[in-house]
């Protein structure tokens, strides 16, 4: 089902009821199970969750990135009218660096160690520009300025190993907008930096997506990165959306237990701290065997019998009034049925913050 | 970089310098002499030898004429064959040896790599099986074994090659089998693995995800890659190569360098051991000094000392 936020533009990719399989000798890894969501021009999309939960395969799948044992069983994911997921490959390839482009979590093992990084952009223009080795490397430089690399024309002669984690990951950026891609897929991008570089990394990052106007998917652990760059946010786990919404409003009234579990393991918001999240009790679940109802249930305080047995729908706005416009959840307890928990379901609740 | 590569040289100098000290000193400490043979000599003719032979000199004066000839890469007349130097026997065995050996080489890099490479892609599939098949065997079967039953079928019951000398071509196809025979299945399993290690780095997720061309992946961030790991052992491989030689040689009965030396071990010709010995040092050290230029460029995280920088 599709979720309409307040845009009134098309989604620039729209992915419906995806779902990916890992296919190993211990069985089948049902890694992603059923995931839609839309991104539309100009924004950040955050995808939460804790680890395991399928939000990278999620955007392998999108950008056909699997390893070879991993297969998109089912949905579509349309980017301009094209779904990636039935694209020929050389159409896919056309694309992939180009309108869609993705920058990985370690900038260490994500940058070819026996190419100069100069080369490495230089290869991603000529890729999908007929232009000069001459001209690629003036593009690059800009690059280089653009993402604040001092002395960039010398910088490019160097290779990775020649960088500091910030420095790499700022390479990883320039490639990553070396073709200006409508769509740039942030794969938990400072996770492997210092605190310190993974806020100036951020703030590039911000900036870069203001002033090109990209729309960014942006995937990590830290609600705190949530908080401070993303428009909307989807929350995943066991390889389902669980809540999505306006980041406003699902730090303001989360109606999804596994959301609430996630903010209340963020010990102050308001100062802003960056916060790798603490786990809730209990662990996620295996995904060679899912459990046949709510992925949650084990560990949720409110589980009902139904949520073992069956995996409930995605409420959405217009199902109960408490969830806001483009507000989403997967829990029972919005079944028109569903007894009475104030945090969750009760009308009481809405606009409280 | 320059001066890296003159540091290195130096010691290979060095290197060789001892290597010399140590096999001169060794040969004379080993009891018995070139010529206390089975037979009997008169002590006039031995004399008459030892003197020929400056056996009677101090042995720091040999130790220092032994130098004074190296370093005119004289090594020496033969003990054994009177009228034949060591540098003589070399050079007449060098082309059989070199040739084999080059083969031997050729194969098991322009073979062995592919095939590694082919398993690798087609992982689990039947190319890949008939490879890692073909290598286990190889590598589990000894050269000496691979020559004696290969020379039985295709020399002896068959006849489509010769059982010794290298009158054509065909002589040269079973040496090499039997030579490179091992190297070329273990090249093959390590490319293999090596190919298969890289395919699955983050930096080849990101050259796919840059919109490469499949090949472009494949050859340009895979597989020069995949490659260091077989360049380091490349220095072993040759080297192995080499004293394989010794046996190969033998057995199909090669007149190459390998068996001059055999035969001058049992013939206690010390010049000859010595200088066989020397020459194979020198050779094996430049062969290394090759190849760990080669790496120095295929891999730039390799770091040169700080005297060079
Ligand atoms: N190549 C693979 N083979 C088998 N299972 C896999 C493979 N890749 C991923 N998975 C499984 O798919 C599931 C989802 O993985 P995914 O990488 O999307 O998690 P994630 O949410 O990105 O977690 P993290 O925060 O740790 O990156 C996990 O259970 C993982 O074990
Ligand atoms: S469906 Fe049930 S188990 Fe799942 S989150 Fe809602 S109440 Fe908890
Ligand atoms: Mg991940």
């Amino acid at each position: 089902m599709t979720i309409t936020a307040a845009h009134t533009s098309e989604p620039i990719l729209s992915v419906k009821n995806l779902s990916t399989s890992f296919f190993s000798d211990r069985g089948e890894v049902k890694a992603v199970r059923g995931v839609s969501f839309d991104v539309y021009p100009g924004e950040i999309l955050g995808i939460v969750g804790e680890s395991g939960s399928g939000k990278s395969i999620t955007c392998m799948s999108v950008l056909r990135l699997l390893k070879a044992n991993g297969r998109v069983l089912d949905g579509s994911a349309v980017f301009e009218g094209k779904d990636l997921t039935t694209l020929p490959s050389r159409q896919m390839r056309a694309l992939r660096g180009n309108d869609i482009s993705m920058i990985f979590q370690d900038p260490m093992t994500s940058l070819n160690p026996t190419l100069t990084v100069g080369e490495q952009i230089i290869e991603t223009i000529r890729a999908h520009r007929q232009v000069s080795r001459a001209d690629a490397a003036k593009r690059a430089i800009e690059l280089f300025d653009l993402v604040k690399i001092p002395s960039p024309s010398k910088r490019l002669k160097s290779y990775p190993h020649e960088f500091s984690g910030g420095m790499r990951q700022r390479v990883m950026i320039a490639m990553a907008l070396s073709c200006d891609p409508k769509l740039l897929v942030a794969d938990e991008p400072t996770t492997a930096l210092d605190v310190t570089i993974q806020r100036q990394v951020l703030q590039l990052l911000k900036e870069l997506q203001s002033r090109l106007g990209m729309a960014v998917i942006l995937i990590t652990h830290d609600l705190g990165v949530i908080a401070e760059v993303t428009d909307r946010i989807l929350v995943m786990y066991g390889g389902m959306v669980m809540e999505t919404g306006r980041v406003a409003d699902l730090f303001e009234s989360p109606r999804h237990p596994y959301t609430q579990g996630l903010l209340k393991s963020i010990p102050d918001l308001s100062s802003g701290e960056h916060q790798r999240l603490s786990p809730i009790p209990g662990s996620p679940p295996d995904m060679l065997h899912p459990p046949a109802g709510c992925p949650f249930a084990p560990r949720c305080t409110h589980a009902m019998g139904i949520c073992t047995e069956a995996v409930p729908q995605l409420y959405c706005a217009g199902d109960t009034p408490v969830l806001r416009a483009g507000q989403a959840a997967r829990c029972w307890l919005h079944h028109a049925d569903a007894p009475e928990v104030p945090e969750v379901n009760a009308r009481e609740h809405e606009g409280a913050a | 970089m320059i001066g890296y590569i003159i540091r290195r040289l130096l010691m290979m100098i060095v290197t060789l310098f001892a290597i010399i000290t140590l096999t001169f000193f060794l040969m004379h400490a080993v009891p018995g002499g070139p010529f206390t043979s089975e037979k009997q000599v008169l002590p006039e003719i031995q004399a008459a030898l030892d003197a020929k032979y400056h056996l009677n000199d101090p042995i720091w004066l040999q130790y220092f004429n032994y130098l004074k000839g190296i370093a005119v890469l004289d090594l020496g007349p033969s003990f054994k064959y009177p009228g034949l130097t060591v540098n003589e026997m070399i050079v007449e065995g060098l082309p059989v040896t070199m040739k084999t050996g080059v083969l031997a080489l050729l194969c098991v890099v322009a073979l062995g790599v592919p095939l590694g490479i082919v398993a690798a892609l087609f992982r689990n599939k039947w190319p890949d099986t008939l490879v890692m098949v073909f290598a286990t065997i190889g590598v589990a079967i000894p050269s000496y074994v691979v020559a004696t039953v290969t020379l039985y079928i295709f020399a002896l019951r068959l006849g489509w090659v010769p059982t010794f000398g290298l009158d054509d071509w065909r002589g040269f196809i079973l040496p090499v089998l039997a030579l490179s025979g091992f190297w070329l299945a273990f090249i093959a399993r390590l490319s293999r693995s090596s190919l298969l290690e890289t395919l699955n780095e983050d930096y080849m997720t990101t050259a796919k995800a840059k919109g490469l061309h499949p090949m472009q992946v494949l050859f340009k961030h895979g597989l020069r890659n995949s490659l260091i790991p077989i360049v380091t052992v490349l220095g072993p491989v040759v080297a192995n190569l080499l004293t394989g030689s010794f046996v190969i040689e033998q057995i199909f009965a090669l007149p190459g360098i390998g068996r001059h030396f055999v035969l001058s071990i049992t013939n206690r010709d010390y010049t000859t051991i010595m200088g066989i010995t020397i020459f194979y040092a020198a050779f094996l050290m430049v062969m290394i000094f090759i190849v760990d230029m080669i790496y120095l460029a295929l891999d730039p995280r390799i770091k040169l000392g700080k005297a060079s920088s």
